[in-house]
């Protein structure tokens, strides 16, 4: 089910009222209701997948309950081992298993070795790398005795199929998320205010934005042997925007869709386009993934202690295994080699904690040394979306080195320049918004909130109209359920 | 007051208050002056096609004999006067692009007065195949909205239609509405008392047209399933039929005989390009519209068909 969906619209409201209503404010109750509407919510995609997710629940929770109360660390180790490989196991086939055939076959061709292997029509479950992370998140912790494993089974599940963050994220933390099914939730008006108005912002940077600049981007990377240099980096350009408003939306969304449940989800994007450099720049986008990335990863082979050696391989280890998380393609994994590249002079020179603040704070405007920074960082990344958004090596290349020739000096050209202008003009909208509210949780956390009650709902219907009027005709899947 | 309460009053306070927001906020967007920043508004500006004299003249019609209805093949197609020498009492509803879904508004607005004895229906590939947005639009421009707007909106669950709709009552508050007794001037055409319009004589340049296969809209067959069952209810006699077209574009269509065989399973129907031999260059002005050669040519065939149904 797609949050932009008809299906939803009816589907959220149903489960809320059951959730405040029909339960008696029960727990266990409100956990099985959000089991059950989690179930629903997901096989509405396909519901044979949901077996995956029942065993992966099931197994880690058995391996959690055991964990317990084992104190022989083999034995320990050998539990941990099981979950990381089952679950990894599961990812592996059905994300990686046709990508490490056909490089096998390739990499026997080149060597004069013809070998007959036959890939797999595998349709990929919708959001295995994001439950799978969540789940591998709780074993873990677990096995380091961070977290007291639940002998709640029912609180379990609905950890692990929570449906607002089910299908692309935020990926929660069992230490943070876990426990608040644990215990008593009560209904808090600020926070479900809160969560529709987040929710508000979120549908208008996935309808508004994120899918008028996919019809551009698409237009342009489809075609783009046709275009020049010029037009492929506006191509590329709408594409950062698309993929941001895309992301940042359904995490909006979601962690909106959580609060008026009674839970609290990480926030998961802070305005990552006013990043004055890379490093700030992963630390502002999808930060659910790049700290799970940095927990239980990066920190396990030693981080950035040890030798410079040691750093730049850690480095690019996190970057590129980020990059291959997205997809089974060496685009992905040069999108992450890219950015460690980008990366590893500030960490070298130790200057990659340089920008922990927020830009600008409690200004207006930020300095021109700033501005400048942020365009250059902004610059770095639409480059690197490049091959994030190629259907291959081949076609990045392409396009990187049409992009270097002389068409770069030419006018822009492409079909739907209007719909460009139009879209153009919204994401002006749409960053000032995001510079007014860039010291918040989300943009429009606190616009109109001092503001009388008319004029702040006038303010809502009016993102609510500029999401009925520029949206798209047809709903739109989010670019994160492919991953 | 608990605070779950407070936000249900809330949210059933603010509802209205930004549907009303939305409304006005449409039509103030609806003066934009550069028309690609209204992309989800599809009232096209400037005075008002056919198809508004056409339900003008509806309105004030009863009791016909025959009721032709269909797309632009119909109203194009069909003409009134050519039926009125015969004696018949006819009046053609077709409209731009009309598929099931647009014929049944017209029908739940004007079968009750129209009383017809027989309904003839056109139906083509193309139709078929459409999503029926184009003629929603026309429709919301050129007929008074009502309920049956409505109903046919969540039919498409479609954005522009929904904010179109918005606009379009609010213009029907400037609507002139009067009724029409003579042929009204618009561009190349001339608008027929009785739904018909001629279009200025001129004649098709042959091409050549892709090969193309026919796909059929589910919602569409889904919905003529209904009007036929509505019609047998009412003991309306029915007959489907398609059009003659060029022949270069009947000939385009690969599996033309998969059409004629699911129309054959739904009523009487004819195929008109099998009945009537026309010449692509004589008889029509582009690849499927007849010029008015091609009209009376098709129209005496008609006639016949009539005789042969007892309705002479």
């Amino acid at each position: 089910m797609f949050f932009n969906s008809i299906d939803f619209a009816i589907f959220l409201p149903i489960v809320f009222l059951l959730y405040w209503f029909a339960t008696n404010y029960n727990l266990k109750l409100q956990n099985f209701l959000i089991v059950i509407a989690s179930y629903i919510f997901y096989g509405w995609w396909d519901w044979r997948f949901l077996s995956l997710i029942i065993f992966s629940t099931i197994i880690d929770f058995s391996i959690g309950k055991k964990l317990l109360n084992e104190e022989n660390q083999k034995y320990r180790m050998v539990l941990l081992w099981t979950s990381i490989i089952i679950n990894l196991g599961f990812l592996g086939f059905f994300k990686y298993y046709n990508f490490f055939v056909d490089n096998f076959i390739t990499a026997f061709k080149f060597f004069g070795n013809n070998i007959n292997v036959n890939t797999l029509n595998i349709i990929l479950p919708v959001g295995i790398s994001f439950y799978t992370f969540q789940t591998l998140s709780y074993s873990i912790d677990v096995y380091k005795r961070k977290l007291e494993p639940t002998k709640d089974i029912i609180a379990f599940a609905a950890f692990v199929s929570f449906f607002p963050q089910l299908v692309a994220g935020p990926i929660e933390r069992a230490t943070n998320l876990l426990p608040q099914f644990q215990k008593k939730r009560e209904f808090d008006y600020t926070n479900a205010v809160d969560g529709l108005k987040q929710m508000l912002w979120g549908f208008f940077k996935k309808i508004v934005i994120a899918d008028n600049a996919a019809q551009i981007a698409n237009e342009i990377f489809n075609n783009s042997a046709d275009y020049s240099g010029s037009t492929l980096i506006v191509g590329a350009i709408f594409f950062t925007f698309q993929i941001y408003g895309d992301f940042s939306g359904y995490s909006d969304i979601a962690i909106g869709t959580s609060r008026l449940f009674g839970f609290n989800l990480k926030q998961n994007f802070a305005f990552p386009y006013f990043s004055r450099d890379i490093a700030e720049f992963w630390r502002r986008w999808h930060i659910s993934l790049s700290t799970w990335f940095r927990d239980y990863l990066y920190i396990p082979l030693g981080g950035s202690k040890g030798g410079t050696a040691m750093k730049i391989r850690n480095t690019f280890i996190i970057f590129i295994v980020s990059g291959f998380w997205h997809g089974a393609n060496w685009t992905f994994i040069v999108w992450g080699a890219l950015n460690a590249l980008y990366f590893l002079p500030l960490m070298l020179t130790n200057n990659n904690r340089k920008n922990t603040d927020i830009i600008a704070q409690g200004k207006l405007f930020a300095s021109i040394t700033d501005i400048f920074k942020v365009l250059i960082t902004f610059g770095l990344t639409v480059f690197a979306w490049i091959f994030f958004r190629a259907e291959n090596m081949g076609h990045a290349m392409d396009i990187i080195t049409e992009i270097f020739s002389s068409s770069v000096l030419s006018i822009p050209s492409f079909i739907g320049k209007q719909l460009a202008t139009m879209t153009f003009l919204l994401i002006v909208f749409f960053m000032i918004i995001e510079w007014i509210g860039r010291e918040q949780q989300y943009a429009i956390a606190i616009i109109g909130s001092k503001w009388k009650r008319t004029y702040r709902w006038i303010w809502y219907s009016l993102i609510i109209f500029l999401i009925g009027f520029y949206m798209q005709s047809t709903e739109t899947a989010f670019i994160y359920f492919q991953f | 007051m608990t605070d779950i309460k407070r936000l249900t009053l809330n949210i059933a306070i603010f509802l209205p208050f930004a549907i009303i927001i939305y409304f006005a906020m449409v039509i103030i967007a609806a003066h934009f002056p550069e028309s690609f920043m209204k992309q989800n508004l599809k009232y096209i500006p400037g005075p008002m096609g056919d198809m508004f004299y056409r339900t003008n003249e509806a309105r004030i019609t009863k009791d016909v004999d025959i009721l032709f209805l269909g797309s632009s093949h119909a109203y194009r197609g069909f003409d009134t006067r050519i039926f009125k020498i015969k004696g018949y009492k006819t009046f053609n509803l077709g409209s731009s692009s009309q598929t099931p879904l647009q014929t049944n508004v017209l029908l739940n607005r004007y079968l009750e007065q129209l009383n017809p004895k027989l309904v003839i229906f056109e139906v083509s590939p193309l139709i078929m195949n459409s999503d029926g947005i184009e003629s929603t639009l026309d429709l919301i421009k050129n007929d008074k909205n009502d309920i049956y707007t409505f109903t046919n909106l969540i039919d498409f669950s479609n954005a522009s239609t929904f904010n179109t709709a918005i606009y379009g009552f609010y213009m029907d508050l400037f609507k002139n509405y009067k009724p029409i007794t003579d042929s009204i001037r618009l561009s190349n055409d001339l608008y027929i008392s009785g739904g018909f319009v001629q279009r200025d004589m001129s004649y098709y340049k042959a091409e050549i047209i892709d090969k193309q296969a026919i796909n059929i809209n589910p919602i569409q067959i889904d919905m003529l399933d209904k009007i036929i069952e509505r019609l047998k209810k009412k003991d309306i006699k029915l007959i489907l039929l398609q059009t003659p077209i060029t022949k270069s574009l009947y000939n385009s269509y690969t599996d033309i005989y998969k059409f004629d065989s699911i129309m054959n399973s739904k009523a009487e129907y004819y195929n008109f390009n099998k009945i009537v031999d026309l010449n692509d260059s004589i008889h029509f002005y582009d690849s499927d519209h007849m010029n008015q050669n091609g009209v009376e040519v098709f129209d005496k065939e008609i006639m016949k068909l009539l005789m042969v149904n007892g309705l002479n």
